[in-house]
């Protein structure tokens, strides 16, 4: 890999301080989140749980290839539809387990994704971004026209349920553990992969593509992994969704879908994985606390992500707003590290 | 001699293309001043086809009324769209704000986001039904060219977007407002420079821009009879479509690759179920993009 | 007293929460429809007639206790169904649900009725495996098993062999087709043509010229009123002479609106026509046309009468109103007189309905002997 830069978040040796942070929001997901679902004793917040959980995982695989490559990506709902589609027909008609069809959504979508971005890796911007919006609706015309293979419009039905070991893990409370563990453990890869040397690298690509390819960084290949890492998580999301829900159809991953991922990764803010992930949870829970409104809450949901990106034009999280302006205040102070050496600014 | 079946497919792709036509050329005209797509193009179509069907079933003006008026609404349109969705995210003019990528794409999403909220107070006023449109507005007499049929609207359509690409090349090519714009679209910050006023050309651009997408609101609505808050959106992507086909910022470009989609997806038909056939955009897409990477009709721009 | 008990469902975390209510308090029903989105007309359709035959019922005192309605919004989106589901399931006092509008999150929320065990009736849902779920899920809506060969003996009783089919892309555009096309087969007919199209498709042109190369005798077509008066416009705007037939979910009056003259002589299969004689319907179509000053279709009758359903399994069950009783009782439903025709559930929860003939002629749904 490039020795391009040093990682902007240069982690010290792990201390017990670094510590502290994942494990207060393990102690969240885990402990906090159940103890105060479960005191409300409904099904209804368990169910916005996991699906929040499931948009959580596709903000933050979005994440990996619009927010730290930069390469905006307008057909992300069709590789979770790929994932969902692969584990709800492994499901239903081979009887696979659980435990079987999830890596195996993960591989078929990230094979799918290698596959076409074989021809389209090289394109840059905006001509990226269109390529991905074609993709995208191709995938989805051939899981709605494809009548023989994935049902088209009738779609699948899974029975199943969710058995680990042959335990049955259908219960509300069970299935929200189960899908935490995977989004948790997913989320902690994406982080691995994004701050590190190889995110530098991703992050050189948002940067200045023509200035890392000139320092010797495969760029063409680089966005392809980063493209088949982020779809073979969006396949693990789908298939989630695929079992938790039991009934999938290709409605379920059109266009207004990918847009409104990209929206989650925006609003939350370009390029940090914490931006993603409350992105992801404020545009799935405003909808449903605005759910009493009636009529008028899909207006106040265009309104409040109109606002933010007004008032806060780089997201609530935004890595490179926060930067410029610590930049900003700080000067060249920020660019040593305690032994004087100079970090760099990416 | 050619078999008239085939012939009539040419006929429809021709008149399909036109309409897609109408769509991209002033989505390729704010695409190539700000260097971003505007989502919210496809609500503009759709504000002026829903303005012309009020202003229809009220007072039943001629037809010529009806388009004069789209135009005006398309021009309010298209200045309050760039007021309140791009104007707040050009706070900043230094030259790193203007090449910064998360900036541009602040403006596509804060665009969508204003096109969702337009789409919905539209479905809240009049409900998410298809309209009725009074049939005598309706521009789609038959006429019979020997073995082929086509209709009224394809010849207005045709005279209405050729009149469109003449007076906007005259407009970009002959006149001062004309030469800011391209001067804006090709560097703005040498626009700058030079003196140009980057706000009110801007400002200019999206009103042209709204003027041709309400315009083409109203008349593929009544060109098939179909009004409905969301009728924005298919026409936009193909637009779209055209639009990179064509190489970004080449508006004759756009119009010619609009052409092209639909004649091939009207004959595509003939092969293909219809089901299917919506892939053809697509797929004609991502070849242009692969294979001809400056586009059919491109400017120099780099992609690859 | 009426206890009411949420199963499984909720097991791990709260056992059975069991409620007691009070004499006062009314029975609760949901219904999940879109009263937003693309499909939104549709689902305000049903809640105008679920209104009506709802203040009808409560005002005619068949129980002391009144009855609600609870309505969420769905979207016509599976994500949004499954939530309200679960949110309908949580509340002990809902003894039933009404809806969804599409099958897609019928579907998906069925799959949580059926953890549940509380009984699901859609008014529309035409999917042929949805009440294969469980045997909680009920439809009142006549499934293109039945309809289908209905028409196809009506073409050949009109003497037609060859046949073009179209119809939309969509699991209901699925079953249409194969209905059809399996028995008129049988009958020796030939199917000519048969292809399907994306909902919302505007421009019909092409596909009908290229049914029209395939030279039919008779055009049948699976689509709902806006892409259905779409297709007839622009098949006489193509001059089109081919006698086109639908199924009863093109019956609406928005599509004379809508097509004007071009739906002059498309033929379809009814099991609502509101300028019938029948009493019921001649009320129901009365006040509706009176309270919301539009003539209501297909759609709301079905919804009018799925809510009448509910409520007779109400009045039927009360006292002891449980989400167990109401299952029983719906699927005891026999000769329900409803604006729709009789209706039967069988032992598979499916309705048997009457079907009838009908024409567009003039500008209006007539019906035909």
């Amino acid at each position: 890999m490039s020795d391009l830069a040093n990682p902007p978040t240069a982690a010290p040796p792990s201390t017990l301080r670094n510590l502290v942070l994942p494990i207060l929001i393990a102690i969240v997901i885990f402990a906090v989140v159940p103890a105060v679902l479960t005191s409300f004793g409904r099904g209804y917040f368990w169910q916005i749980a996991n699906i929040a959980l499931i948009f959580v995982l596709l903000a933050a695989s979005l994440h990996v290839v619009t927010g730290v490559a930069g390469l905006l990506h307008l057909g992300h709902a069709a590789f979770y539809g790929v994932g969902a589609y692969t584990a709800g027909l492994l499901a239903s008609e081979q009887g696979m387990p659980f435990l079987v069809t999830i890596p195996a959504a993960a591989i078929v979508t990230a094979a799918i994704a290698f596959l076409v971005a074989l021809p389209t890796m090289r394109l840059v911007s905006i001509y990226f971004a269109v390529a991905t919006l074609a993709i995208g609706q191709m995938i989805y015309l051939v899981l709605l026209n494809w009548v023989s293979f994935t049902h088209g419009p009738n779609g699948v039905l899974i029975f199943s349920g969710l058995e680990v070991f042959g335990i049955d893990l259908s219960s509300p409370i069970a299935t929200y553990f189960l899908v935490a563990v995977i989004v948790s453990a997913s989320i902690v890869l994406i982080h691995r992969i994004s701050h590190s040397y190889y995110g530098n690298a991703l992050r050189s690509l948002r940067e200045d593509d023509q200035c890392a390819d000139a320092m010797g960084v495969r760029t063409a290949r680089l966005k392809m992994e980063a493209f088949v890492i982020s779809a073979a998580f969006a396949g693990i999301a789908g298939a989630l969704w695929a079992h938790t829900t039991g009934y999938i159809s290709p409605s379920d991953f059109d266009f207004a879908e990918s847009i409104l991922i990209l929206a989650m990764v925006v609003v939350g803010g370009l390029g940090s994985l914490p931006g993603a992930v409350i992105g992801a949870l404020l545009l799935i829970l405003l909808p449903e606390v605005l759910r009493d409104v009636g009529d008028v809450r899909n207006i106040m949901v265009g309104i409040v992500m109109f606002l933010s990106i007004l008032l806060l034009p780089k997201g609530l999280f935004g890595e490179v707003s926060a930067l410029s302006m610590i930049r900003r205040q700080f000067g060249d102070a920020w660019r040593r590290d305690e032994n004087g050496k100079g970090i760099g600014w990416r | 001699m050619i078999d008239p079946y085939y012939l009539q497919q040419l006929v429809i792709g021709l008149s399909l293309g036109m309409t897609y036509a109408l769509m991209a050329i002033g989505f390729t005209l704010i695409f190539g001043v700000l260097n971003v797509v505007n989502f919210a193009h496809g609500e503009v179509y759709t504000i002026g086809a829903f303005a012309s069907l009020v202003l229809i079933t009220a007072v039943a003006p001629p037809f010529v009324a009806v388009v004069v008026f789209a135009l005006a609404i398309g021009a309010l349109a298209g200045f309050s769209l760039e007021r309140i969705a791009f104007k707040p995210f050009r706070r900043f003019t230094d030259e790193a704000s203007l090449k910064s990528r998360a900036m541009r794409e602040a403006t596509l999403l804060s665009s969508l986001a204003v096109s969702i909220i337009a789409r919905e107070a539209i479905e809240l006023l009049f409900g998410s039904q298809q309209q009725a449109v009074p049939f005598e507005y309706l521009i789609n007499q038959p006429i019979h060219l020997g073995p082929v049929i086509i209709v009224t609207g394809d010849l207005i359509i045709f005279g209405i977007s050729a009149l469109m690409l003449i007076g906007l090349q005259f407009l970009l090519t002959r006149t001062h407002v004309g030469l800011s714009i391209r001067a804006v679209s090709n560097n703005p910050l040498g626009a700058r420079y030079v003196g140009i006023n980057v706000d009110r050309t801007i400002i200019m651009t999206f009103v042209i821009g709204g003027m041709m997408g309400a315009a083409a609101g109203i008349l593929v609505g009544l060109y098939y009879g179909v009004i409905f808050p969301a009728m924005g959106f298919i026409p936009g992507v193909k637009a779209f479509v055209a639009m990179v086909m064509g190489g970004l910022s080449s508006i004759p470009g756009a119009v010619i690759c609009a052409i092209i989609l639909g004649l091939s997806e009207s004959v595509a038909v003939t092969f293909i179920s219809s089901g299917w056939a919506d892939m053809v955009a697509y797929g004609f897409l991502i070849v242009t993009l692969i294979f001809f990477p400056q586009g059919l009709f491109g400017a120099r721009r780099e992609r690859v | 007293m009426t206890r009411l008990k949420t199963t499984a469902l909720i097991g791990a975390l709260a056992a059975l929460v069991a409620t007691g209510a009070h004499a006062q308090d009314p029975i609760k029903i949901g219904y999940q429809l879109p009263l937003t989105g693309d499909t939104a007309q549709y689902g305000q359709g049903f809640r105008n007639a679920a209104q009506m035959q709802l203040e009808k019922f409560n005002a005619s005192g068949k129980i002391p206790v009144p009855v609600e309605i609870v309505y969420e919004d769905s979207r016509s989106d599976a994500k949004e169904g499954v939530t309200i589901a679960r949110k309908f399931v949580d509340d002990p006092a809902i003894v039933a649900v009404l809806g969804d509008f599409t099958s897609t999150v019928s579907m998906a929320a069925a799959q949580v009725y059926r953890q549940a065990g509380m009984p699901q009736l859609s008014q529309t849902a035409s999917h042929p495996d949805y009440t294969k779920i469980s045997e909680y899920q009920f439809r009142n809506i006549t499934t293109q098993d039945q309809e289908g060969p209905y028409n196809a003996d009506w073409f050949t009783e009109l003497g037609y062999k060859k046949v073009a089919v179209i119809a939309e892309q969509t699991d209901w555009g699925q079953s249409v087709v194969d209905g059809f096309s399996e028995r008129f087969k049988e009958d020796g007919g030939e199917i000519v043509f048969s292809e399907f199209f994306n909902r919302g498709l505007k421009d019909f042109r092409s596909v009908i010229t290229k049914i029209e190369r395939a030279q039919p005798d008779a055009i049948y077509t699976g689509f709902f009123y806006e892409d259905g008066a779409n297709f007839l416009r622009q098949a006489r705007q193509l001059g089109v002479e081919t006698p086109i037939f639908s199924t009863s979910a093109a019956y609406n009056p928005a599509l004379i609106d809508l097509a004007g003259e071009a739906a002059n002589g498309m033929k379809l299969t009814v099991t609502f026509l509101p300028t019938s004689d029948d009493p019921n319907v001649k009320a129901f179509v009365d006040e509706y046309t009176e309270r919301y000053g539009e003539a209501p279709g297909q759609f709301p009758a079905q919804a009018y009468d799925a809510v009448g359903i509910m409520l007779d399994a109400v009045a039927k069950t009360y006292p002891d109103t449980t989400r167990e009783t109401m299952r029983d009782a719906l699927a005891e439903t026999k000769d329900y007189p409803g604006v729709t025709g009789v209706t039967t559930f069988d032992e598979n929860r499916e309705p048997a309905k009457e079907l009838a003939k009908a024409e567009v002629k003039d500008g209006e749904f007539v019906a035909l002997p």
